[in-house]
C-alpha cells in the first residue's frame, strides 16, 4: 500500500509548533481558564469573600429568571444597543462622507471629530454630568439665555429620558472612532469607479447610495458589529452618571452584573448573569455577522 | 536528529515552567512560619511584640482604605499617619493606598481572594457594606484584637466590631447623621432648631412660604437618601423595638409590617411631596447639592459628620453653619440621633507583620500619642475617648449619644444590598414612576430574604 505523502512546509516545520506552546499556555491561563471559572462560580453561592461556598446547581439561573432581574436589565440594554448602533453609525458615516470631500481645513475637522474619543469614560461622564446639571448646568444656562425656562431641564432625573441622555454621551464619545473607520473605507474606493459614475450621470445621492455605500459594506459590517458589542456591554456611563437610577431606569445588563457582585456580594448570581450576558452577546454578534455578510454579498 | 528533538522539547518545557513559576505567588510561606535573617518581615514575625519595633531591619507595613484625600492640609491616612508611625518606629515603613469606595471594595476582594491582602484594612461595623467586619471575620480574614489595650480605650463602639466574642477592629469614635443648616437664614426668619417633627415641618413651611428652598439633596447619588431615612428610623422604629433588626434576620418581623418602615418612608416622602426637598433632586449629585448649600441657595441639607470639611468649604455665600439631629419624634417624645461607630482598621489574619501592626494600633489609639491627636483633629469622626475635645457643632449629638439616645445606621445591621433596593424604589416613588410605599417595603423584604438566603 502506498503511503500518503505528507505535505511538508519548508518554513513551518512540525516542530515549530512547539514554540506556540508558551503562548497557548498564557492564553489558556489568562483567558480560557478564567472563563471556565466564571461558569463554575455561576453554580455556587460564593459571596466574593468567604471561600467556603457550596455548589447550588442552576439555582442562580432560576432565581435570575424568577425574580425578573433579567427582564429588567435586558430591555434597557437592547434599547441602548439599538439607538447607539443606528444613531452613531448614521452620524459617523455622514461625517466621514463630508470629511472625505475636498474641503479646506479637513485635517482640523477630522481632528475635532476624533477628539472626544481621546478622553476616558470617567472624564466624559463627569463633564456631561455638569452639562446636564439642573439649574446651573450648561444646557440649562443656554436655555435661560435663549429665554426658555432652563430650571425645568433635568434630563437625568426623568425615568424616560435618563437612558437616552446617557446614550447621547456614548454616541458623542464613540462617533470619532466609527468615523475614522468609515473614512478609511471610503479612501479605499477606486477613483475610477467614481469617475465612471460621474460619466454615467450619477448625482450626489446616487453616488453615495449606489457606489460608495456598497463598496464600503465590509466597513459597515465592522462598525455595526463593534457598536452592537459596545452597546450590549454598556456600563461605564451608567455607573458614572446615574448609578442605574433614577430608580432602576438605567440599569443595563452589565451594570446589574456589577451591582450583584460588588454591592450585594452575590458573586455566584452575578457570575450566572455574566454567563447569560456572554451567551447573549455572542448570539447577537453571530446573528448580526451572518446577516451583514449576506447583505455584503447582495450589495 | 532524535537528540535535537528531545533537546527542543526539554527547552520548551523549561521555558514554560520558568514562565509559570515566575508568574506565581511571590511568597507562599505561611504566616506562622518563623522568619530568618533574610528580611524584616521575618523579623517581625518572631512572636515577640517588642522585637520588630526594636529591630534595625526594615519592615514594610501595607495599609489599604477607602476615602478621598483631604483637599486642604495634610491627609491623615496617606501623609500624617505614615510619617508619625515611622517617627515612632524608625524601622517601619507604612505604604498606604487610599481608594474611592467602589474601587476599594473591588481591590480588597481581589486581594483577599488571592491571599495578598494588605496588613491593615479599613472595615465597617457589623454587616455594613462589602468591607463589613462580621462577614470578613466569619471568613477568617481578620486577626483577633481582643488583647489590645486600644480596644478598651475607644468606648462602646467596639461592640459593633465584636464577632463571636472576639474584637476584630478598632473603631474610630462615632459618626453622626444630621441636618446642616444655614444659621443666617434661620435667624432672618426667626426660626430655632426644631426638637420634634411638627416643629421641623413648621420650619420647612416658613422657609417655603418665604420663597427659600428649605432642603437640598443630591439624590442622583442615591446613597444620600439614607441620610434622612436613618435619622427618622432612629426615632420611629428602634425606640419601640430595639431588637428590630435582629428580628428581621430571624423572620419574626418584616419590613412590610404596618407602623414600621411604611411610616418612615411616608414621612420622608412627604418632604418631597410638599416641595420641602427641591424638585428634580434625582438629577443632582451629592457634591452638587453640597455646593448649592454652601452657595446659600437653600437652608438645610441632610449629611454626616464625615462631610464636615466639604460643608465648611467657602461658597458664594458667607454664612454660619449649624447642625441638628433630624427630629423624627412627635411632640413631647424623646429625640434620638443616628450615630454609628465609625469604620476602623483591622489586621489581616495572614499578615506577616501582625505583631508590629498591633503595636502600631496601640500607638494609634493611645489618647496621649501624637498619632491619635493628629487623627482626632482630622475632623472625620467624633472621638469617644475619655477627655476628647468635642467640636462645638456636635455637642447636641454627643449629649444624646452619651445618654444612650442614639441608634446605629440601619444598613449596618442589614445584609449589604438591602439599602440599595430601598434607595432605588424610593427614587422611583419620588420620581413619579408610580411606585408606592407598600411596593418599597415589599421590595426591601424580598431583597432581604434573598440576601439572607445566600
Amino acid at each position: 500500500m502506498k503511503k500518503k505523502k505528507k505535505h511538508k512546509s519548508l518554513v513551518m516545520t512540525n516542530k515549530m509548533f512547539w514554540f506556540a506552546v508558551p503562548a497557548f499556555l498564557m492564553y489558556f491561563t489568562f483567558w480560557i481558564f478564567p472563563v471556565f471559572q466564571l461558569f463554575r462560580y455561576s453554580i455556587t453561592n460564593f459571596n466574593g469573600i468567604n471561600r467556603n461556598y457550596d455548589m447550588v446547581g442552576f439555582k442562580n439561573y432560576i432565581t435570575l429568571y424568577k425574580e425578573g432581574t433579567l427582564f429588567h436589565a435586558i430591555p434597557n440594554t437592547i434599547i441602548y444597543a439599538v439607538v447607539l448602533v443606528a444613531v452613531s453609525n448614521i452620524i459617523a458615516l455622514a461625517l466621514a462622507l463630508l470629511l472625505n470631500a475636498n474641503i479646506k481645513g479637513k485635517g482640523i475637522y477630522r481632528t475635532a471629530a476624533y477628539l472626544p474619543t481621546l478622553f476616558s469614560a470617567i472624564v466624559i461622564g463627569f463633564i456631561w454630568s455638569y452639562v446636564y446639571m439642573p439649574g446651573n448646568g450648561m444646557i440649562a444656562t443656554i436655555m435661560d439665555s435663549l429665554g426658555m425656562d432652563g430650571s425645568k431641564f433635568n434630563i437625568l432625573a426623568g425615568f424616560k429620558s435618563a437612558l437616552y441622555a446617557i446614550i447621547a454621551v456614548d454616541i458623542w464619545k464613540c462617533i470619532g472612532t466609527t468615523m475614522i473607520i468609515y473614512l478609511a473605507g471610503l479612501q479605499t474606493i477606486d477613483s475610477s469607479l467614481i469617475e465612471a459614475g460621474k460619466i454615467d450621470g450619477c448625482n450626489g445621492w446616487q453616488m453615495i447610495r449606489l457606489i460608495k455605500v456598497p463598496l464600503i459594506s465590509a466597513t459597515i459590517t465592522i462598525n455595526v458589529i463593534l457598536s452592537v458589542i459596545n452597546g450590549l456591554k454598556a456600563y461605564d456611563y451608567v455607573f458614572i452618571m446615574t448609578n442605574g437610577g433614577p430608580g432602576k431606569a438605567t440599569n443595563t445588563l452589565m451594570y446589574s452584573v456589577y451591582k450583584l457582585a460588588f454591592t450585594e456580594q452575590l458573586m455566584g448570581k452575578s457570575a450566572a448573569l455574566s454567563v447569560v450576558a456572554f451567551i447573549l452577546i455572542i448570539a447577537v454578534t453571530i446573528c448580526m455577522l451572518i446577516f451583514m455578510n449576506k447583505r455584503e454579498v447582495e450589495m | 536528529m532524535k537528540r535535537r528533538k528531545i533537546l527542543s522539547v526539554l527547552l520548551v518545557t523549561v521555558m514554560t515552567a520558568t514562565m509559570l513559576f515566575g508568574c506565581g505567588k511571590k511568597n507562599d510561606t505561611p504566616a506562622d512560619t518563623t522568619g530568618n535573617s533574610s528580611g524584616g518581615e521575618g523579623a517581625a514575625n518572631t512572636g515577640s511584640t517588642g522585637e520588630a519595633a526594636d529591630s534595625s531591619e526594615k519592615v514594610t507595613v501595607t495599609f489599604m482604605l477607602s476615602g478621598t484625600l483631604a483637599t486642604e492640609g495634610e491627609d491623615f491616612e496617606t501623609e500624617q499617619m505614615p510619617r508619625l508611625v515611622e517617627k515612632k518606629f524608625p524601622n517601619v515603613k507604612v505604604e498606604v493606598t487610599k481608594l474611592p469606595d467602589d474601587q476599594y471594595y473591588t481591590a480588597l476582594k481581589t486581594k483577599l481572594a488571592t491571599g495578598e491582602a494588605p496588613d491593615f484594612m479599613w472595615v465597617q461595623p457589623r454587616y455594613a457594606g462589602v468591607n463589613a467586619v462580621f462577614p470578613l471575620a466569619e471568613a477568617g480574614y481578620l486577626t483577633d484584637l481582643s488583647d489590645l489595650k486600644a480596644a478598651e480605650l475607644v468606648g462602646a463602639g467596639v461592640k459593633d466590631f465584636t464577632y463571636n466574642d472576639k474584637i476584630y477592629a478598632i473603631p474610630c469614635g462615632v459618626t453622626f447623621l444630621g441636618t446642616y443648616y444655614n444659621k443666617n437664614i434661620f435667624d432672618k426668619y426667626g426660626l430655632s432648631v426644631p426638637k420634634s417633627w411638627p416643629e421641623f415641618e413648621n420650619v420647612c413651611k416658613v422657609l417655603k412660604d418665604n420663597d427659600v428652598q428649605p432642603i437640598v439633596m443630591g439624590d442622583k447619588d442615591m446613597y444620600v437618601m439614607q441620610f434622612g431615612l436613618y435619622q427618622l428610623a432612629a426615632n420611629m422604629i428602634y425606640p419601640e423595638n430595639p431588637t428590630y433588626d435582629d428580628q428581621l434576620r430571624d423572620g419574626s418581623v418584616k419590613f412590610t409590617d404596618e407602623g414600621t418602615w411604611d411610616k418612615v418612608l411616608e414621612r420622608y416622602g412627604s418632604l418631597y411631596e410638599k416641595g420641602y426637598i427641591q424638585s428634580g433632586s434625582l438629577g443632582l449629585g451629592a457634591s452638587q447639592a453640597i455646593q448649592k448649600f454652601i452657595d446659600g441657595e437653600c437652608a438645610m441639607t441632610f449629611d454626616g459628620t464625615f462631610n464636615l470639611q466639604a460643608i465648611n468649604s467657602s461658597g458664594a455665600a458667607d454664612f454660619e453653619r449649624g447642625y441638628f439631629p433630624l427630629p423624627g419624634n412627635e411632640e413631647g417624645e424623646q429625640l434620638y440621633t443616628a450615630g454609628a461607630p465609625g469604620a476602623g482598621p483591622a489586621i489581616y489574619s495572614e499578615s506577616e507583620n501582625i505583631d508590629i501592626c498591633k503595636q502600631i494600633l496601640e500607638y494609634w489609639f493611645d489618647s496621649e500619642s501624637d498619632l491619635y491627636k493628629a487623627y482626632e483633629s482630622c475632623g472625620k469622626f467624633v472621638s469617644t475617648n475619655e477627655g476628647a475635645v468635642v467640636e462645638p457643632l456636635y455637642e447636641d449629638f454627643m449629649k444624646l449619644y452619651s445618654e444612650g439616645n442614639s441608634w446605629y445606621w440601619c444598613n449596618q445591621a442589614w445584609p449589604a444590598g438591602t439599602e440599595n433596593e430601598m434607595e432605588a424604589l424610593f427614587g422611583e416613588m419620588i420620581g413619579g414612576a408610580g411606585t408606592t410605599v407598600p411596593d418599597i417595603t415589599k421590595g426591601m423584604q424580598n431583597k432581604l430574604e434573598e440576601l439572607l438566603a445566600e
